[in-house]
């Protein structure tokens, strides 16, 4: 199994919902770092180096997990890992947003969205792709 | 003098000629007048106005031409004949030339003379007719202009937009509010204007000017003519009949709908807010669920009993945040039954700390409670006004440090009875404090992580001084505390006593 030695991290505000996510990524083998909010989340990056980020979208702010995203994606690090959004956000505003084409990704600056509540055989799929891919290369 | 007969003026220096002319015309049933030179001539002449006047071209003192001009100078419809024995077409030209109607060679037949008379009588009619009409028509004018001039005022302070179309397309009436809303420089009246229009306007007017029939009725569109929701308008197009019935044109009516919208916008706002939060809760006990029924999972006991204790916690804050949401929105529909009676704020104070003592105890709060009157009296309903100072008292423990103070003071002054609720909490910094009131926000930080609230509680209280004229202060420093001043206005007791028992009537 490709994920036994990697690295998640997981942020959002939300104490519950964070708890939830490490148990249902503990589970599929994932060691899993945790931050509650954006700004502890960009400190338990740079000091864990994780293989992938999993962020909640609105935290403080409607649009934290965007910021904490494109900040990840600058740093040397964040460059290689992939970068996951979460939200229920399409659902409620009505607004449709994906980062499925190359412009997405790069003015959303993410390797994904990520619908709540998280499917996660869907997310392990995803992830396992990402690293496999990146080995291969 | 006879007020219905014509009347002549012969102006003549021979007298036989003279009487003998009054004598035919008197018999003619003319009031005849004589004067026997050019002086007496002009005088009469020039004193009333004759029908006709009848003047010898050659007398000693005054040619008749010249008197002539002097008499149609004054009364130009007086119709004159000039009499001459010496006949000839210059004379004659002369004679037309400055006025006369026409001349009358002498010496003249009985039957000549009438039958000139009468046709210059004829001629005279007709002018004064024409001049009565024209007097008619330029009064009527007159009477348009002010008119057209009274409706263009009126249009033009109208704050809707008014703009009138023509079956051609042109532009027939407008006013400032029109180009102000439709973002027009300036028009011209019957300009081709549709294609300055709004595209969805401009087909809009074309329904009515394209279509075969008449159609009766009006069609609306609403326009966002500056971005970022700083112009809405909406237009309302009706067809203008002609007398015939067919399509004279169409008037429209533009009416700026931008506040409208913006509380549109403030609302749907607050839905997908609303839905935010709700879903937050729903989505964590879902999750502890789906955790514990997965058997995959192998949660011991006490996990499971820590993620069943944890959801009922977040069902817990669900519920008290609908009822919060419940409340708000009775508020905004105004349908609280109010029961508006004398309250007492101290007792009110009083009361509620007691349901907090547990609370209190276990931060070991100092609480202290100074009123500068005995009876602090308010006339309100009691649970709103419990519901208030509750909300102050709950943050001012919640939020407060262990061993810390809760100091309550309440004062009268002249306009409002004042509560100051200071406690030695963890504070707020600006930017928090200025977000305060604000549906759901909730100051984040490292102390707040573990307190509970829906983030409805400070947006039920502003409600509820609104709804009783009062106002709100805060003051706060970050780390050290926050003072709350609640200002309840008690100056017009009396005449506020009507107001709120009618309000309380139709159930505000």
């Amino acid at each position: 199994m490709i994920s036994v030695d990697k690295k998640i991290l997981l942020v959002d505000d939300d104490l519950d919902l964070l708890d939830q996510n490490k148990i249902l990524l503990e589970s599929k083998g994932f060691k899993v770092v945790t931050a509650e909010g954006s700004k502890k989340g960009w400190e338990v990056f740079k000091l864990e180096l994780p293989d992938a980020a999993i962020l909640d979208l609105i935290m403080e702010e409607h649009d934290s997990g965007f910021i904490l995203a494109h900040k990840i994606k600058k740093d040397e690090h964040g460059k290689k890992i992939p970068v996951f959004i979460l939200t229920s956000a399409t659902y409620i505003t009505g607004f449709k947003f994906g980062a499925s084409t190359e412009e997405e990704k790069e003015w959303i600056n993410c390797d994904g969205i990520l619908n709540k509540p998280i499917v996660i055989d869907d997310l392990v799929n995803k992830l396992e792709i990402f690293f496999s891919d990146h080995i291969t290369k | 003098m006879d007020l219905l007969k014509q009347k002549i003026l012969i102006v003549d220096d021979e007298k036989g000629l003279r009487l003998g002319t009054k004598r035919l015309l008197e018999k003619e049933g003319f009031d005849v007048v004589t004067a026997e030179n050019g002086t007496e001539g002009i005088a009469l002449g020039t004193s009333t106005e004759f029908d006709a006047a009848i003047i010898d071209m050659k007398m000693p003192d005054f040619d008749g031409i010249l008197v002539l001009k002097e008499i149609i100078k004054k009364y130009p419809n007086t119709v004159c004949f000039i009499a001459t024995a010496y006949a000839s077409y210059d004379t004659a030209i002369e004679a037309t030339r400055v006025g006369a109607f026409s001349y009358i060679p002498k010496p003249f037949s009985p039957d000549e003379l009438l039958l000139q008379i009468s046709k210059g009588l004829e001629k005279r009619e007709l002018n004064l007719q024409k001049e009565r009409w024209q007097k008619e028509r330029e009064e009527r004018l007159l009477e348009v202009a002010f008119e057209k001039t009274r409706l263009n005022t009126i249009i033009n302070s109208i704050s809707d937009g008014v703009l009138v179309i023509n079956k051609n397309g042109e532009a027939v009436l407008y006013n400032p509010s029109a180009l102000k809303f439709l973002a027009l420089k300036n028009i011209k009246i019957e300009e081709y204007i549709i294609d300055k229009l709004p595209e969805k306007l401009a087909e809009q007017v074309k329904q009515f000017l394209n279509s075969s029939e008449y159609l009766k009725r009006s069609l609306t569109v609403q326009l966002q003519m500056k971005a970022d929701n700083e112009l809405f308008v909406e237009a309302t197009t009706s067809p203008v009949p002609a007398p015939d019935g067919s399509l004279a044109g169409v008037a429209i009516v533009i009416k700026n709908i931008t506040e409208l919208k913006k509380i549109e916008f403030l609302k749907s706002q607050f839905v997908s807010m609303v839905s935010h939060e709700l879903k937050a809760p729903i989505a964590a006990v879902y999750g502890f669920l789906k955790l514990i029924s997965d058997k995959s999972m192998n949660l011991s006991p006490d996990k499971q009993n820590e993620f069943i204790n944890r959801s009922i916690v977040r069902l817990d804050s669900l519920l008290k945040m609908v009822n919060d949401l419940l409340d708000i929105s009775r508020m905004e529909m105004k349908t609280t039954q109010r029961e508006i009676k004398e309250l007492n704020i101290l007792d009110i104070i009083k009361n509620i700390m007691d349901l907090f003592q547990l609370e209190i105890k276990k931060r070991n709060l100092n609480v202290n409670i100074k009123s500068s009157e005995i009876n602090p009296l308010f006339k309100g309903d009691q649970d709103e006004i419990t519901r208030l100072f509750t909300n102050f008292v709950s943050n001012g423990i919640k939020y407060n440090k262990q061993n810390g103070s809760l100091v309550i003071n309440i004062e009268k002054n002249d306009d409002y009875l004042v509560t100051e609720i200071k406690d030695s909490g963890i504070g707020m910094r600006p930017l928090e404090k200025d977000k305060l009131f604000h549906e759901f926000y909730r100051v984040k930080n490292e102390f707040t992580k573990d307190i509970s609230g829906t983030g409805l509680g400070l947006s039920i209280v502003k409600r509820i001084i609104d709804s009783y004229a009062g106002k709100i202060e805060v003051e706060s420093e970050f780390g050290t505390g926050t003072t709350f001043r609640v200002f309840l206005p008690v100056v017009d007791n009396a005449l506020k006593e009507n107001k709120v028992t009618l309000n309380n009537i139709q159930s505000v």
